[in-house]
């Protein structure tokens, strides 16, 4: 008997344990299944996407299908088909985005030809109607030293040509069949000691200035020609004499001479235009009309606008009826990517032009611009949602309630009374406009203004080009847009210094950049509503900047200044004014390459704020002990800090306990990645209190990896980051939480002090392994950080997947111990509901934003990249908002009917008694 | 033609092939390697453009492969080692397969485990990609149902009662239904409850001839009192 009840003791344990995890699973799974995803018919109910290609390297019309098509092939390796009328992508390819899928060459006759790669080269044929791949064949130079000089071209009869020169030396001409590579009579070595770096090809001519003498060559013809000329000819001093080709896909082959005049070649011969450049910058091309070839210019000038010109090649004349300018077309830098005039009518032209600000233009003759594709947005660098302002009613019944002003105005009941009473007249005269406004169908396009949720924003967004745009959250339209060419917009941060919330003055955001030759420090102010300069619009400072922030506490015009600190440890406060503000600052300064971090102390001394090292950390010798050597080649890669502290002080266990979370505000989570003797490279996460320079918890990961924007996330007591594991060759999500313990170290509601806590907090820790490779990643952020808090990850596969945070969470353990969050399994499944871009794939994710929302239920959600994709989440479903798909009409006609039956059973009754009272 | 000089050369022709396209040469020259297969598109769909829509991702889009028209796909130049070849399609999930090559040049194709990373099960290569699912990115619609409403609890928990009150009631009144019932209730008694005694006596008694009488007897008496 004994034996017996020893064997079924831990049996029916085991049972009871399994039956309580099975209680978990079916809490977990019913949280899940609560969770994110849409119907179908949402839809493009609350997200939208934009695709884009980049900016234009080559692009051509095609003239051979039925539908007209722009075939484009870009900087950022994408491959596709534009449509003539609209401008939208009819099909795309988006290629490696390393130097494999650089396009070297695009050709579009009956099939459109690329060349990409970098020695290895990929020669591929695609459809142009469908964009389906027809061949491909990998080509390999053996030379590969000088494989970066190569030249490609398409030459008749399906022969693709390879030109390789090497300077001073020959010219090696390889011609291979197009569509199956095989080797047209292998290569061919031209000697030619007159190449030199200066050289252009303008296809088949290869073209030198060599001392005096001008060398042009027909590199593809079989009886070798050298056309040589005196310079003299063509230039009245030959000093420093600089070439170029002609743009656009020219028809003949031609170039310009140091940005003058411009020189064809035709039967072997080198014949100089009458017609000289129009402006130094000017971009010109050739093309094919109905009164034969035709000469085209295009350039832009500050003052007086855009110019396209337009000569006869036989007689130099002036086209006229394709002549064009304008005084209100701006486009920088203009070039002709691609022109074609129709044969069938008389002159109908079309410019596909491609300014310096990355916007690709396509202009019919006669001024025209058909459409316009900012390409900038392929390469957003920062983005900042910016509230709305109120309108006016709303401020008008607000500023009743400000303290100061109704102090001044309203000293007596009467004229408080009075004032109700019109701002009460106003709203109801608005109600009534709006009612006959839905009748007349208003013309005029509603202001900006905030809605009742504050789900209506304008998100800012900074280009790598230097364009800054303004762009509508709720249709993605583009309110304004500018462009900033002395901007280097690498690593631009945007600062809102001032909301719209305060209605006498208005938005102002810094936009804090590098300057484009400089390197210095360059700021721009911007009011983000209409795309105005502000105060000093453009500040180019002295010195490279080494960090920003913004100073917490507004001054007297509810403007929040700006702390600049630069290179000679100098602080600048923006405006000077705001000085006597500075109080208690900190800021850390972490140098990428040498993984050596400082904290800085600001104080205002009474005449200016100055900054006092105060600690410093080096990430890649903390753990070898001794300084020296041991952090040789370690680099930080990301930096992420904590900001602003959840709302919830704990969670809560099982046993009906609390656990309190450790919510230092001023955490920053350091991923740093280095080589190592044993482990080949090692990850190190490191979260380090910003303020006292404390290492508050540490993490090593050994034999990982870090992508170059490895998502790393940090908020409140939570810190998340994927790396690679290359023990396991797979991506791999590691968490931490941050806990005080049982016990809060503060009274409630007392604020936290970095300076004062001494105790650590305990670390919990978790790793997850993700079946996808994440480009980046954001954490949920809503208003007061009540709702819960979502990860959501950009994949490679193109999917934006929302994963709770009790999935991730790093108090998963195998033992089930704590209701609402599952026991540890070692792989997260990412489900397909939880995708939010469902079947919409978004190409190469770069970045990912979140912003509150006037709800503590929605967070607003952009993903950057080549595709913009915007949405909007609730994590803890909308609480506070009715679904949008309620039914209105149901609850009224149930309403209205439960009234009338009321009234009526009221009448029968009282007839029935009366009846009753007869008898 | 003043001043131009024209230099006429013989081509200079060279024997050395600079390309070598052929992918078993290149195994062997370069180390680089293509990784190869088909891809079968889904069932259900209209076919004509389903190859611009699904790429090929290998480790994630370091190497990026495209389909041509007769679904076949090649991933070229690409060295040794292992990589997860994973087929991408908006609507349609395809399995992830991890391809190993050696450094000698040779393939296994195996099944992607993240978690028994070690563990082999070798599939088809070339690789032979099979749409696994439909993703399911929407939630269904709840649409209103007869049934549904019908066997909602709480509408039986509703609807009993009312017919228990006011059909029940309604049902006594009548004169005929109570005739009904009062039938009901006789017979009941009648072929459900035989009286105990009876039973007894009749038991005990043991003669088949007596009970039979006895029977008879009790029906007589049932019909006069009817």
């Amino acid at each position: 008997m004994g034996l017996l009840s020893n064997k079924f003791k831990p049996n029916f344990l085991g049972l009871l344990k399994f039956l309580n995890s099975l209680n978990f699973f079916i809490v977990f799974f019913s949280l899940i299944n609560l969770s994110v995803c849409i119907y179908e018919d949402q839809i493009g109910k609350f997200d939208w996407r934009q695709s884009y290609v980049g900016r234009i390297k080559f692009s051509e019309f095609d003239t051979v299908s039925t539908a007209k098509k722009i075939i484009v092939a870009t900087e950022e390796n994408v491959l596709a088909a534009l449509n003539l009328k609209t401008g939208q992508v009819v099909w795309r390819h988006v290629l490696e985005s390393a130097s494999t899928g650089n396009i070297q060459l695009l050709h579009v006759s009956k099939r459109v030809v690329t060349v990409t790669g970098a020695n290895p080269y990929l020669v591929r044929g695609w459809d142009p109607a469908t964009g389906v791949l027809i061949w491909e064949w990998s080509l390999t130079l053996q030379n590969d030293d000088h494989a970066d000089f190569s030249e490609w071209w398409v030459q008749e009869y399906n022969v693709l040509v390879h030109m390789l020169p090497i300077y001073g030396s020959h010219i090696e001409v390889t011609m291979y069949n197009l569509v199956t590579g095989h080797n047209r009579g292998a290569t061919s070595k031209l000697p030619a000691v007159w190449t030199n770096d200066g050289c252009i090809l303008t296809a088949p001519y290869y073209t030198c200035i060599g001392k005096e003498l001008i060398h042009s060559l027909d590199v593809t013809s079989n009886a070798i020609q050298l056309i040589s000329k005196p310079l003299s000819l063509y230039v009245p001093n030959a000093g420093d004499v600089t070439l170029r080709p002609l743009d656009g896909n020219s028809i003949s082959p031609g170039f310009i001479i140091n940005d003058k005049k411009i020189v064809i070649i035709k039967n072997n011969d080198l014949k100089l235009l009458e017609t000289a450049l129009g402006d130094q910058s000017a971009s010109a091309s050739i093309i094919d009309s109905s009164s034969g070839p035709i000469l085209v210019q295009s350039w832009s000038d500050e003052l007086k606008g855009f110019f396209l010109t337009a000569h006869s090649l036989t007689s130099g004349q002036e086209v006229r009826e394709i002549q064009y300018s304008d005084k209100d077309l701006h486009i920088p830098e203009p070039e002709i990517s691609a022109a074609v005039c129709s044969s069938a009518r008389e002159n109908i032209c079309r410019f596909f032009v491609t300014g310096a600000d990355d916007a690709a233009h396509l202009l019919q003759q006669g001024g025209r611009v058909l459409w316009t594709r900012e390409e900038a947005l392929a390469n957003v660098v920062a983005v900042e949602f910016v509230d709305l302002p109120v309108s006016d009613l709303d401020a008008a019944i607000e500023s009743e309630f400000d303290q100061k002003e109704a102090a001044k105005m309203y000293s007596s009941i009467w004229a408080a009374f009075s004032r109700r009473l019109h701002t009460q007249l106003q709203q109801l005269q608005a109600l009534l406009q709006s009612l006959q406004g839905e009748r007349t169908a208003g013309n005029d396009p509603e202001p900006l203004v905030r809605d009742y949720f504050n789900l209506h924003k304008i998100i800012v967004l900074v280009t790598d080009v230097g364009k800054i745009f303004g762009m509508d959250n709720l249709s993605g339209e583009l309110l304004w847009r500018r462009y900033e060419p002395q901007l280097d917009a690498d690593g631009a941060l945007i600062f809102t210094r001032r909301s719209a919330r305060h209605p006498p003055h208005d938005a102002y955001i810094t936009i804090v950049g590098k300057h484009e030759e400089t390197g210095n420090g360059l700021i721009i102010n911007l009011n983000p509503i209409r795309g105005v300069s502000v105060g000093d619009s453009r500040l180019h400072l002295d010195a490279p900047l080494l960090q920003v922030a913004m100073l917490p506490r507004a001054d007297a015009d509810k403007l929040h200044a700006l702390l600049l600190l630069d290179s000679h440890r100098d602080v600048l406060v923006l405006p000077l004014s705001a000085a006597p503000l500075v109080q208690d600052m900190y800021m850390y300064v972490a140098e990428k390459e040498t993984a050596k971090v400082q904290g800085y102390s600001l104080r205002y001394d009474g005449v200016r704020v100055v900054a006092q090292q105060t600690w410093s950390l080096s990430l890649g010798g903390g753990g070898g002990g001794g300084g020296g050597g041991g952090g040789g080649g370690v680099r930080v890669v990301r930096a992420v800090t904590a900001g602003a502290v959840g709302a919830a002080a704990g969670s809560v266990l099982a046993d009906r306990s609390v656990l309190y979370k450790y919510l230092n505000p001023n955490l920053v989570l350091f991923l740093a990645e280095g080589p190592d003797p044993v482990h080949k490279d090692v990850v190190v996460a490191w979260v380090v209190d910003g303020v006292s320079g404390g290492v508050v918890a540490a993490q090593t990961t050994r034999r990982a990896r870090l992508a170059p924007a490895a998502p790393a996330l940090l908020a409140g007591h939570a810190a998340a980051y994927v790396y690679y594991s290359d023990k396991h060759r797979r991506h791999e999500i590691a968490t931490m939480e941050l806990y005080e313990g049982k016990e809060r170290w503060l009274p409630a509601g007392a604020a936290f002090s970095s300076l004062t806590c001494e105790r650590a907090p305990s670390v919990q820790r978790q790793a997850y392994i993700l079946p996808a490779a994440p480009l980046a990643a954001t954490f949920t952020v809503t208003e007061r950080s009540l709702a819960d808090i979502h990860v959501l990850l950009a994949l490679s596969s193109g999917a934006v997947v929302e994963i709770p945070w009790a999935a991730v969470s790093a108090r998963r353990s195998v033992i089930a111990d704590d209701e609402g969050l599952p026991p540890y399994l070692p792989e997260l499944p990412l489900p397909h509901d939880a995708v939010l871009s469902y079947n919409r794939s978004l190409q190469r994710p770069r970045a990912l934003h979140a912003a509150p929302a006037g709800l503590e239920s929605t967070s607003l959600v952009l993903l950057t990249g080549l595709d913009l994709f915007y949405t909007r989440v609730a994590p803890s479903k909308t609480f506070d908002l009715l679904k949008d798909d309620f039914d209105y009409n149901l609850i009224s006609i149930v309403l209205v009917a439960l009234v009338v039956a009321t009234y009526s059973t009221k009448y029968f009754a009282s007839r029935k008694m009366l009846r009753v009272a007869w008898k | 033609m003043i001043g131009a000089l024209i230099i006429i050369l013989t081509l200079g022709l060279f024997g050395t092939t600079q390309c070598v396209n052929n992918p078993v040469e290149e195994e062997v020259g370069n180390g680089r390697y293509v990784i190869e297969g088909r891809v079968y598109p889904p069932d259900d769909q209209n076919l004509h453009s389903w190859q611009v829509d699904t790429r090929i991702h290998v480790n994630g889009g370091e190497y990026i492969g495209f389909i041509r028209e007769d679904s076949t796909f090649v991933i070229h130049n690409v060295p040794t080692g292992s990589y997860v070849v994973e087929v991408i399609n908006p609507d349609y999930m395809y399995e992830p397969v991890r391809v190993e090559i050696n450094s000698k040049g040779k393939y296994r194709a195996r099944k992607l485990n993240y978690i028994q990373t070690s563990q082999v099960i070798q599939v088809q290569y070339p690789l032979r990609m099979k749409v696994l699912t439909k993703f399911r990115y929407f939630q269904v619609r709840e649409q209103w149902r007869l049934t549904d409403f019908m066997f909602n609890p709480m509408v039986i928990m509703m609807v009993l009662p009312l017919l228990l009150i006011m059909v029940l009631p309604k049902m006594m009144n009548d004169p005929e239904t109570k005739e009904d019932l009062k039938q009901i209730s006789n017979l009941a008694k009648m072929s459900d409850m035989p009286e105990m005694s009876e039973m007894f006596t009749s038991l005990f008694s043991g003669g088949s001839s007596a009970k039979a009488a006895s029977a008879s007897a009790k029906a007589k008496q049932v019909k006069k009192k009817q």
